[in-house]
């Protein structure tokens, strides 16, 4: 299980061919986002690239204020895109869901770094791949989440003003749609763990798997890594939202929605 | 009589300016206005779901401010304009809406009562899907009743009624309150139904009642 097969990068480059079939799909089917694939590509192949050498640095010269400032990075990088999603969230609303992402996203990589695999916290080897599997999920789930929310809200505005009007407390009024919201925001995580190891090999395993680690080892991370990103998801979006919603009315409960009151 | 609801140099935003306004305790209140006139504002002022840039609303002599938001909105009780109900039957809607507010569903009784004083004879196994326009705001209607509010605050109650319906459901509901001694208040563009039923007018515009 060592014998790892080094991709020459000649060889790497025949990947970015593949990317002419789905140009050609695109053309083909009259589909007008070729220029955002090819964005996209570009994009992350320089992300990654970047990543990819900063963390070899740092994987060279272990520090923990190197590992702080990745962090730090990744949790500003998955709050600014929840932010950016969803633009409507008021100031106070947006200091929940930032301190939500960051406080859920950080908890659950301690445990996992700290407790499951028992390495210590120092190891970026460890903390920073996990943080990034972590926080990437949890944004994905808390964007979706406040969406649907927001959705809800709007698609619900004569629904929420009848309650308003005939003296339903606030949180009764919300609550049902927090719930909703939470829902949809797990679902995808959910689905991933239904089908991991039927539909998929999930992206970790078959990382550690071609880089040579063995496949019940690959197994035991892979499962303790959704277990972790479940979580995560499910702390976050519901901190998010369990909380954020009591920044839409005020203390005469009155509703205001998509600004601060 | 005495006033249950005054409001003094009332203004909502930089755009709404009221008159000094005072709703009689047990009368029936007809406010007219032309569109964009502050109609439906100025109720959501008199319940507090909305605040006035300047001014005082008060209720029963004392400023609402001071008074529990929910209990002066389910004393103080706003029927909208827009009809919202669950799909679900007539009876579903009831429970539903009192569940909403944590208190004990009004009786079958009740249930059918109110739906006679809206002009509405149904079961209350109907469901509210596949009633007209004009039965599910009578459905509207007849839920606010049977939450036995102090004031009830109804806007543009009968937009989805014909004359003939209208007339009779606003005779009958004035007649209930005043039977139960609940004020009532209405928005109404139409100046014929304010001058039947009106005990007393407030134009937010220039001939706005006439």
């Amino acid at each position: 299980m060592t014998d790892i097969v080094q991709i020459k990068l000649w060889q790497f480059a025949l990947i970015y061919l593949l990317l002419l079939v789905v140009i050609s799909v695109m053309r083909f089917g009259k589909i007008n986002k070729t220029r955002s694939v090819l964005w996209a590509s570009v994009r992350m192949s320089l992300q990654l690239t970047l990543a990819g050498l900063i963390l070899t640095y740092i994987f060279q010269n272990p520090h923990p204020l190197f590992i702080v400032v990745y962090l730090a990075g990744m949790i500003a990088f998955a709050i600014f895109r929840v932010f950016s999603i969803n633009k409507r969230l008021n100031p106070r609303f947006r200091l929940i869901v930032a301190a939500s992402i960051a406080f859920s996203g950080l908890m659950v990589t301690a445990y996992f770094v700290w407790l499951v695999v028992g390495e210590s916290l120092g190891n970026p080897r460890y903390v920073i791949p996990i943080a990034g599997m972590v926080m990437g999920n949890t944004m994905t789930g808390v964007s979706l989440g406040l969406k649907t929310f927001y959705q809800l809200l709007e698609d619900q505005t004569v629904r929420i003003e009848t309650l308003q009007n005939m003296g339903v407390k606030p949180d009764k009024l919300f609550l049902p749609l927090v719930r909703q919201a939470m829902e949809t925001a797990i679902l995808p995580t959910i689905n991933s763990m239904l089908g991991t190891g039927i539909v998929s090999l999930p992206g970790m395993m078959t990382g550690q798997i071609l880089s040579g680690t063995l496949p019940m080892t690959a197994i035991l991370y892979q499962i303790a890594i959704m277990i972790a990103i479940c979580t995560t998801v499910c702390l976050s979006t519901f901190a998010s939202l369990y909380f954020g919603y009591r920044t839409l009315y005020n203390k005469r409960s009155q509703i205001q929605i998509g600004s601060a009151v | 009589m005495q006033a249950i609801i005054t409001a003094k140099n009332l203004r909502y935003l930089d755009t709404l300016r009221y008159p000094a306004i005072e709703i009689e305790q047990g009368s029936a209140t007809f406010i007219c206005g032309a569109s964009g006139s502050g109609k439906t504002t100025l109720l959501r002022l008199f319940n507090g779901t909305l605040s006035p840039a300047e001014g005082t609303v008060r209720y029963g002599g004392t400023d609402i401010n001071e008074i529990d938001a929910i209990r002066l909105r389910r004393e103080v009780l706003l029927a909208g304009q827009v009809v919202y109900l669950f799909d679900d039957t007539i009876r579903g809607n009831f429970e539903q809406y009192f569940a909403y507010r944590g208190e004990p569903c009004a009786s079958e009784e009740e249930m059918l009562s109110c739906l006679h004083l809206c002009s509405l004879e149904m079961p209350l196994t109907s469901r509210c899907q596949t009633l007209s326009g004009g039965e599910r705001q009578r459905v509207f209607l007849a839920i606010h009743l049977a939450m036995r509010p102090k004031v009830l605050m109804l806007d543009e109650p009968t937009s989805a009624l014909d004359q003939k319906t209208a007339r009779q459901l606003l005779e009958r509901i004035k007649a209930h309150c005043r039977q139960e001694g609940i004020t009532l208040v209405a928005i109404s563009h139409d100046p014929v139904l304010a001058a039947a039923y009106a005990d007393h007018r407030i134009a937010l515009t220039e001939e706005a009642c006439e």
